[in-house]
């Protein structure tokens, strides 16, 4: 261990744990998968940066979204989201999540996917490098630090507007609300 | 054998037409009635490889024209051994407005995944298929979304623009 972030161990102990400790869900989406296998291997060694992929989202706390999602795709990625244990942050990858990109007038491809799960962080590119993602965790690290990698709390605290916008999408869902709404007193 | 693969076809079968390019390809254009039975004499010959079917949308003509890809594992059959491998397509055309078709599970029981992706993206009806439901696509489309008279720009201002974000539908109320 750094001897010079002992301070910062001492101080918040959670926060650093979050920090070095990624675990990635193990989940395909479009064309950004192929950017992972000589991420994690030895040419550019993500471990060192503590990022794990996982098998299981129960496991996982980052959920790096790797490209265009269709719709069959979208409902994937919101049941994975919900299984995953909090605090989750989650990264969309390349620019066809942030606004469609070369799908934009695609009749299946979702274009803004911000609508429907929160997300904390974006790379833009087609496809980004090894290295983006690199940077991108660098960052998220940083709003980790400053407690604005709030996405999971957003998506407790706004659930019934997400949940309003995956079911105009689908028509209806075949799972029941994560969060029950809330009980008055 | 691509020659004498056209004179046993045109012995064969009246209304036919064969084409044969320099890279080893066969297109046999048939009237509709007589497609399984080309393509049933065709898998007679050795050809027992479905590739694909495919669907081309001719908007203006007013047609959808349907293509079988076939081709032949050639280590097994002494004939072909040692020669180029021949890609054999068979394309027929159908009314749009009417589009049905008789299912070719008969002659090639691979048919049926391409049969439904055809029933799905063109809205294409085979008869005799056990189950055409859906295979892709989630939501409901009213004009299937291959076909050309589908507006892909409007469909997307429609569905996907009409969404709003989170921060826009929380102001909203």
């Amino acid at each position: 261990m750094d001897r010079n972030k002992l301070e910062k161990w001492l101080k918040s102990p959670t926060k650093m744990g979050h920090k070095y400790s990624l675990h990635v869900v193990y989940f395909c989406t479009g064309c950004g998968i192929i950017e992972i296998p000589p991420s994690i291997t030895a040419r550019w060694d993500a471990e060192r940066f503590g990022i794990i992929p996982v098998a299981s989202p129960r496991q996982a706390n980052l959920f790096l979204i790797t490209g265009y999602v269709a719709l069959k795709t979208l409902k994937a990625i919101i049941r994975t989201y919900e299984q995953m244990p909090e605090p989750k942050f989650t990264v969309a990858f390349g620019s066809c999540p942030i606004n469609g990109g070369m799908y934009w007038d695609s009749y299946n491809t979702i274009k803004h996917l911000d609508k429907y799960i929160p997300i904390d962080g974006w790379i833009a590119g087609c496809m980004p490098r090894p290295e983006a993602i690199f940077i991108g965790v660098t960052h998220l690290w940083t709003l980790i630090d400053k407690e604005m990698a709030d996405g999971y709390k957003k998506y407790r605290k706004d659930y019934k507007y997400y949940r309003e916008n995956q079911e105009q999408i689908f028509g209806k869902l075949e799972w029941p609300p994560l969060f029950q709404k809330e009980v008055k007193k | 054998m691509n020659k004498s693969l056209k004179e046993k076809l045109l012995s064969s079968f009246s209304d036919i037409q064969i084409d044969i390019t320099e890279d080893n390809k066969v297109f046999i254009n048939t009237k509709k009635d007589d497609v399984i039975s080309v393509l049933n004499f065709l898998k007679n010959l050795g050809y027992k490889h479905l590739a694909l079917i495919s669907c081309t949308d001719w908007i203006e003509e007013n047609e959808f024209e349907l293509v079988y890809i076939l081709s032949s594992y050639m280590e097994n059959d002494t004939e072909y051994r040692n020669k180029e491998k021949t890609n054999i397509l068979v394309k027929t055309r159908i009314p749009r407005e009417k589009a049905e078709f008789v299912t070719l599970i008969n002659v090639f029981a691979n048919a049926e995944p391409y049969e439904r992706e055809l029933h799905e993206l063109y809205g294409i009806y085979f008869e005799g298929h056990p189950r055409l439901t859906p295979l892709f696509l989630e939501r409901e489309y009213k004009i299937p979304p291959f076909r050309k008279d589908f507006d892909t720009k409007k469909y997307v201002k429609e569905v996907f623009d009409n969404i709003p974000f989170v921060k826009d539908r929380k102001e909203k109320k």
